[in-house]
């Protein structure tokens, strides 16, 4: 077991080693954008495999959270541009155009850095807690508590989109300023963005795989298989899907956060339905329940998706392209690539071993997911 | 008086666009409990093909509903076969495949339609409109109106009088059991999701003279259509007719008085509230176990 445990660390020092990497073989500030991009959704597709794989709640909202963090760092890097953006008083330029005369209370503590940071993360974790507490508190689980995180977030999305005066509408959130730090600043198309965004997706990699090893993380798999056993067992099974709900909702906006900085804006698609459905087929085509595969995922959907775009009847078929991998992925490799290679490793060694390879074919076969059903 | 009929008439005339949407969604839902996510995108396809029959071959909306039905129903059954009857013991996933069902279709009718708007034109017997107690309102309003409670009544009459109904109830109520006395289940669902997508795409072609048609018009239709699935409880034919009547009428008003936006995101709410303290709905008596 512990052979296996320093396996995977090793496996996952690996990864984050190689793409900490990158930027010394390529030399392209574009390229370093488009990369740093897909590491952010890397972040997300880590999110949600903690709720969904480890513990069963498929978040159709996870945009929701990545939004609000993302408006977060917004906000902070709005207020710091140079007067001339920002019309009389220091108030952001879409509030002078629709009649604002003095900055809203709720933007105020936004002129300091530390609490935006935190905000940014708290913020979309409490919100989730909230949503998280009303759901599992009522013992909502599955489709239903599917349906209402899509739902939450339809209802955020509206209500960004209708205060125009406070969040830009439509627009969303435009002419920002660089994100810095200790002196460094962060410009979007820059070897220090891209390692600001691999370092924050090491920690969050080896934090969640913490989590999932840890006694909580057993616990969350056992609700996620057979939630009433570990009920009956004693243990509070609402706080503990709070608790990764809240987390994975933290994470998703301090993704959300380092999604601004390269994007330089922020707008209400961020909390859109298809960037919703987008994270879960990342998390359904790498592996629910492996978070490096998750990860590996997201990165290589979006990663070939950014290769397509240059050609627009490409990207077209593409997304046709996904729909049907997606479908086929869900019908018949529920675990994701992660699952197959993992089923494959496993059936190697065995077959080397034993050589009544009868036994050692039928191994495998019993432990796929699903099957068993609750009959 | 004339503003209060019209305006119950608006209310109705939403209503029995709900009805239309949602009775496809219920039917599949309350028998098979198969969220199906891709509904919106037969909704579309209804749609695209009244307006195919109509640009290519000259046909008049009327006489195109019986093609368009059976052509959706067929596209349904294709589905169940390929795709849902492997996914009925894991529900979660089935909001995913029909999801990815979703998306695949969009693209299909993106790539070979074009993403621009589509119009269809009304029968012109039904463009004129008819005087109700001092307030008017377009004749074709009132027919599909008409056509909405018709298929209910027809559905209703399937699921209460048939044989065929009598097993699909006994299938809800104990899928095992009723397997066991001899029942062909699978066959059941084939059934019922073929016709719940033919009178999705019904719904489609009729919509289609009152909205604009593209590939993203299912999307909004979905998320009507399942609140009202939500609210009128999942095995209640009649809860999901009271509740497209309770939701068209009340986002008539609720339209009138303030602003769309925050309309939608206050039933949105609302229903969020509803699934935690009622999640059998509204207007259902039992629960399926």
């Amino acid at each position: 077991m512990s052979g296996k445990v320093s396996r995977q660390i090793l496996l996952y020092g690996v990864v984050c080693l190689a793409i900490l990497l990158v930027p010394l073989l390529v030399n392209d500030a574009y390229l370093l954008n488009k990369y740093a991009h897909y590491l952010i959704f890397g972040m997300l597709a880590v999110a949600l495999s903690l709720s969904w794989g480890y513990a069963g709640i498929l978040n159709l909202g996870q945009a929701m959270t990545f939004g609000i963090g993302s408006y977060c760092m917004a906000m902070f890097l709005k207020l710091k541009t140079v007067p001339i953006h920002t019309g009389s008083d220091g108030l952001p330029d879409f509030m002078v155009w629709n009649n604002v005369t003095e900055l809203p209370w709720i933007w105020v503590p936004f002129h300091s850095m530390p609490v935006a940071l935190l905000a940014g993360i708290l913020v979309p974790a409490l919100l989730a807690a909230l949503l998280g507490w009303f759901m599992f508190g009522g013992r909502i689980a599955g489709v239903y508590a599917a349906i209402i995180t899509l739902a939450a977030m339809v209802v955020v999305n509206l209500i960004i989109i209708d205060q125009q005066s406070y969040t830009g509408g439509f627009n969303g959130i435009t002419d920002l300023a660089q994100f810095d730090v200790f002196g460094l600043t962060f410009d979007a198309y820059s070897a220090s963005t891209y390692y600001l965004i691999a370092t924050c997706l090491t920690v969050t990699l080896f934090l969640a795989l913490a989590v999932s090893r840890s006694k909580t993380g057993l616990i969350l798999q056992a609700v996620r298989d057979q939630e009433e056993r570990v009920r009956f067992f004693g243990y509070d099974v609402a706080l503990y899907k709070t608790f990764v709900f809240a987390l994975s909702a933290a994470i998703a906006g301090l993704a959300g956060m380092l999604y601004t900085i390269v994007m330089e804006f922020a707008s209400p698609t961020f909390l859109g339905v298809p960037l919703s459905l987008s994270i879960v087929i990342w998390v359904a085509v790498g592996g629910r329940q492996s978070l490096i595969g998750a990860m590996l995922g997201a990165l290589f959907v979006t990663g070939v998706q950014g290769a397509l775009s240059e050609s627009e009847a490409f990207l077209e078929t593409w997304t046709l392209v996904m729909g049907g991998l997606f479908v086929l992925i869900v019908l018949f490799m529920p675990k994701g690539l992660a699952g197959a290679f993992e089923a494959l490793a496993r059936r190697f060694p065995k077959t080397e071993r034993t050589v009544g390879a009868h036994h050692a074919t039928e191994q495998p076969s019993k432990s796929r997911p699903h099957l068993g059903g609750a009959l | 008086m004339d503003f209060v009929v019209s305006q119950i008439l608006t209310g109705l005339s939403l209503s029995s666009i709900l009805l239309l949407v949602a009775l496809g969604l219920a039917i599949i839902y309350g028998v098979t409990g198969v969220i199906n996510l891709a509904h919106g995108e037969f909704v579309m396809l209804g749609a695209y093909c009244a307006w195919l029959l109509q640009t290519e071959l000259g046909w008049s909306l009327i006489p195109s509903l019986a093609v368009v039905f059976v052509a959706i129903a067929a596209l349904g059954w294709l589905i169940e076969v390929a795709v849902i009857r492997h996914l009925y013991d894991r529900p979660l996933d089935t909001i995913l495949a029909t999801w990815g069902l979703g998306v695949m279709t969009q693209q299909i009718v993106r790539l070979t339609a074009g993403g621009e708007l589509r119009y269809v034109q009304m029968p012109p017997s039904l463009s004129g409109s008819v005087r109700i107690l001092g307030a008017t309102d377009s004749a074709y309003r009132l027919f599909v109106l008409g056509v909405a409670l018709g298929l209910f009544v027809l559905t209703w009459c399937i699921y209460r009088y048939t044989s065929f109904g009598l097993k699909l109830r006994a299938i809800t109520q104990n899928r095992a059991i009723a397997s066991s006395f001899g029942i062909n289940s699978a066959r059941a669902y084939r059934l019922t999701f073929a016709y719940g997508a033919g009178i999705a795409g019904l719904a489609g072609a009729l919509i289609s003279p009152l909205k604009s048609v593209s590939p993203e018009m299912g999307t909004t239709y979905v998320v009507d259509a399942f609140m009202v699935v939500v609210l009128g409880g999942v095995q209640s034919l009649v809860g999901t007719l009271a509740s497209s009547a309770v939701l068209g009428e009340a986002s008539g008003l609720l339209a009138y008085y303030s602003n769309d936006t925050i309309a939608k995101a206050l039933v949105l709410i609302a229903i969020v509230i509803i699934i935690r303290f009622r999640p059998q709905g509204l207007f259902a008596l039992r629960v399926r176990a």
